[in-house]
């Protein structure tokens, strides 16, 4: 155990070796200060909670109580419309809309699918960066991080061209080696699509898991070299746990994108119709509030949509933290 | 790419260039007309003596920037600021306006109108403009016209004509179709000379081809029954246009190309489809984006219903005053002036690519002109002909932007085989009907 620490007994030793402050004279005074009513503190964390209160709290409020109102006219409507009270109706509303439902169905296949797949990619792709198998890693690590610069707008327009058959070498290409492959059908476009995701996020992904595993220190894997584990066991079974924080944030991450899902399904409905107004969820608020002028369901909609991406992340912690817990003790 | 609910704007920007740079020349020629600022000078006598009103003024039409030029040249007291609209502009109107930030006045599709005046975003200008109604069509005027009241100065309709590649027609020996049972046949005969040759595409994100054969077979998908609306998505005409299409569609003698795309003009541009009936604004974007074809196109009234010599339109813009102007006479002077002066009546049409809806513009010679383009053909007269007999049933409602999505959506699944159109039109309407249920307004069934 003392020649090969797992980064959970370093920071163990750490924390033995830090004094309880409770046996040190020099924090008492600091404790009064606290105690005593300074002002300084409090001053230090207002800008953090001006912003956080009005860019994060206000607008979740104000959608929160905006679902609960919705617009009513009368008759023909000329007489103008005014805001009244509805209480869960929008709710209801949302949860009648069977488009609104299949949505979550589609990010959930997409999900599914594209998760592990970014994933297995991005830490493929960091393992083999850390690994002293790659020669002009800078070269290749800029060349991956790349298609993150690029935004997602423009990365979706990018490969609108290259899926559309009159403009594609990729298209063509295919066709050429008598594959006629459609990119844009209805069974093809959420893989075209996921396609388009996994290229521009891969990349930061697997930074983040990357500079996770330059914290890692060196003893550890020459200690396991030592033992005679070979370069794919070190990353297996070494690498990879001790990165295991970073590897469920960038999970978590992408499966919040990918509820949230608007940008490259929004663009490439431009040029497909396979891609209907209300395909994801964020779309579908989109459609609700700025197509089909009604804010209130589109507030609604929303609201449903972060309870659901909440729900999801704290499942994900949790089933990972339930895990981790079980394999450590 | 131009999003599909936005396709004026998105052809009508990529000619912007284009137009704008011809637009010198013509405006050089128009320059010296008469002073036909009548109402103008009502509005500006208002200010006079004071600052100078200033106006802000959205819009999308090609050429606008001149005209603007000119006028605040000419009315030093009313200085109008024009934004053009691209992109989603259309959109941020209503947030802007409901913010109180929006312009004074913005360019609209007379299809989103109703909803702006149930919405209250727009002012009624009835005391400013009523004064125009005789330099207008009947049905213009009626398109801005609720109630009694008058939201807006009209500008530009669109009358429907069919665009056909002579040289293909005359290649395989088909008559140009005049009825669409003519067309039926003319569709299978040519599939039949040459598999690789369409009669046209049926692009599932298109409404506005939807809607003009829709209005020629006197449907509407809004009407007036005392108190409440009538909403008719799916009403008979629409399924006798949703049977016409689903058979070309069951046939595959249709192409199911997105309109505005690359793979579209690629279509065109190939002489894979050989008519394409819409707007008359749409010969422009056909230039714009088919040159090399030129010389090859006509134009013939689009294909008539048995027993009817109907036409159609795709739908109009209008000038209105939005909620939040604080200066609503100098605004819907300027209004006046731009949609119905003759001084601006020949950039609208040359520059502007629009069909008038006024008086004076049907009248101007610049109409009238053959294009090169089209073998030396004025098409103008088959899309004026079209006008006059475009049937006067169809009644724009509320909940236009929904109603819009519900069919497009619908549409897609149509062409992509998992539904037939009256299935889409009965979801459609089953969708609007309930949306205008939720929104409190009476509904009729």
């Amino acid at each position: 155990m003392s020649t090969m620490p797992t980064g959970r007994t370093v920071q163990a030793s750490r924390e033995r070796d830090r004094p309880a402050p409770s046996d040190q004279a020099p924090a008492l005074p600091r404790r009064r200060r606290v105690g005593g009513g300074g002002a300084a503190p409090y001053l230090f964390v207002l800008p953090f909670v001006v912003l956080f209160v009005v860019f994060m709290v206000a607008p979740i409020v104000i959608a929160i109580v905006n679902s609960t109102f919705s617009s009513q006219s009368s008759g023909l409507g000329f007489g103008g419309a005014s805001t009244v009270f509805v209480g869960v109706q929008n709710y209801l509303r949302a949860f009648g809309d069977r488009d609104f439902l299949a949505s979550f169905g589609r990010v959930l296949l997409y999900g599914v699918v594209q998760v592990p797949l970014m994933m297995v990619i991005a830490a493929t792709l960091a393992l083999l960066f850390d690994s002293a198998l790659v020669r002009a890693k800078r070269a290749f690590q800029f060349a991956v991080f790349l298609p993150y610069a690029v935004p997602g707008v423009i990365a979706a327009l990018l490969w609108g061209f290259f899926y559309q058959p009159s403009v594609s070498p990729l298209v063509q290409g295919l066709q050429s080696l008598g594959i006629d492959a459609d990119l844009l059908a209805p069974g093809t476009i959420l893989w075209s699509v996921a396609n388009v995701g996994i290229w521009s996020y891969a990349g930061i992904n697997m930074i983040i898991l990357f500079s996770a595993l330059q914290a890692v220190p060196s003893e550890v894997f020459e200690a396991a070299r030592l033992d005679g584990a070979g370069d794919l066991r070190i990353a297996l079974s070494i690498k990879l746990p001790m990165i295991a924080p970073a590897v469920l944030l960038t999970t978590l991450s992408t499966v919040i994108g990918t509820l949230q899902l608007f940008n490259e399904p929004q663009v490439l409905q431009s040029i497909t119709p396979n891609i209907s107004s209300d395909w994801t969820p964020n779309m579908a608020v989109y459609a609700a509030s700025t197509l089909g002028r009604d804010a209130h369901l589109g507030s609604a909609m929303a609201v449903i949509l972060g309870v659901v991406t909440l729900a999801v992340s704290l499942l994900l912690v949790r089933a990972t933290n339930v895990r981790e817990g079980g394999n450590g003790r | 790419m131009a999003a599909r609910t936005t396709t004026p704007l998105g052809w009508r920007r990529t000619t912007a260039a284009v137009a704008a740079a011809a637009s010198i020349a013509a405006l050089a020629a128009c320059g010296s007309t008469g002073d036909n600022t009548a109402s103008g000078e009502s509005g500006g006598a208002a200010d006079a003596g004071s600052d100078p009103t200033t106006v802000e003024f959205w819009g999308w039409v090609p050429g606008l920037e001149d005209l603007v030029a000119q006028w605040n040249d000419e009315n030093p007291d009313i200085q109008v600021n024009f934004h053009r609209m691209t992109g989603d502009d259309g959109q941020k109107v209503e947030a802007a306006v409901d913010a109180g930030a929006g312009p004074d006045l913005v360019q609209l599709s007379t299809h989103s109108l109703p909803d702006y005046v149930i919405q209250k975003r727009v002012q009624d200008i009835t005391e400013y403009v009523s004064g125009d109604e005789a330099n207008y069509t009947p049905a213009a005027w009626a398109s801005v016209t609720f109630d009694g009241h008058v939201y807006g100065v009209p500008q530009g309709i669109g009358p429907t004509g069919m665009m056909y590649r002579q040289d293909i027609l005359d290649q395989y020996g088909i008559p140009v179709p005049t009825t669409w049972d003519e067309y039926l046949q003319a569709a299978r005969d040519l599939h039949a000379a040459n598999p690789d040759v369409y009669i046209a595409n049926l692009s599932p994100g298109e409404i506005g081809q939807w809607m003009q054969e829709v209005q020629q077979a006197e449907g509407s998908w809004y009407g007036i029954d005392g108190d409440s609306w009538t909403v008719g998505v799916n009403d008979a005409a629409s399924k006798q246009v949703a049977e016409r299409w689903q058979t070309l569609l069951d046939e595959g003698l249709v192409t199911t190309e997105l309109m505005w795309t690359p793979e579209y003009w690629s279509l065109v541009n190939a002489g894979t489809i050989a008519t394409i009936s819409y707007a008359a604004w749409f010969p422009n974007a056909l230039v714009e984006n088919a040159a090399d074809t030129s010389g090859l196109w006509r134009v013939a009234p689009m294909p008539t219903p048995a027993g009817s010599d109907n036409q159609g339109d795709s739908g109009g813009a209008a000038v209105v005053v939005l909620a939040g102007a604080e200066q609503p006479a100098a605004a819907a002077a300027f209004a006046s002036w731009l949609n119905g002066s003759d001084e601006t009546q020949e950039a609208l049409i040359v520059d502007g690519g629009l069909f008038p809806s006024t008086i004076n513009g049907l009248a101007n010679p610049a109409l009238m002109e053959a294009s090169d383009f089209f073998g030396g053909q004025v098409i103008n007269e088959v899309f004026a002909e079209s006008a006059a007999k475009t049937p006067a049933t169809w009644v724009d409602g509320p909940d236009y932007g929904t109603a819009q999505t519900a069919v497009l959506d619908e549409f897609a699944k149509v062409v992509a085989g998992s539904e037939t159109f009256v299935e889409a039109l009965d979801n459609a309407q089953a969708a609007v009907v309930a949306d205008l249920e939720a929104r409190g307004l009476s509904v009729s069934e």
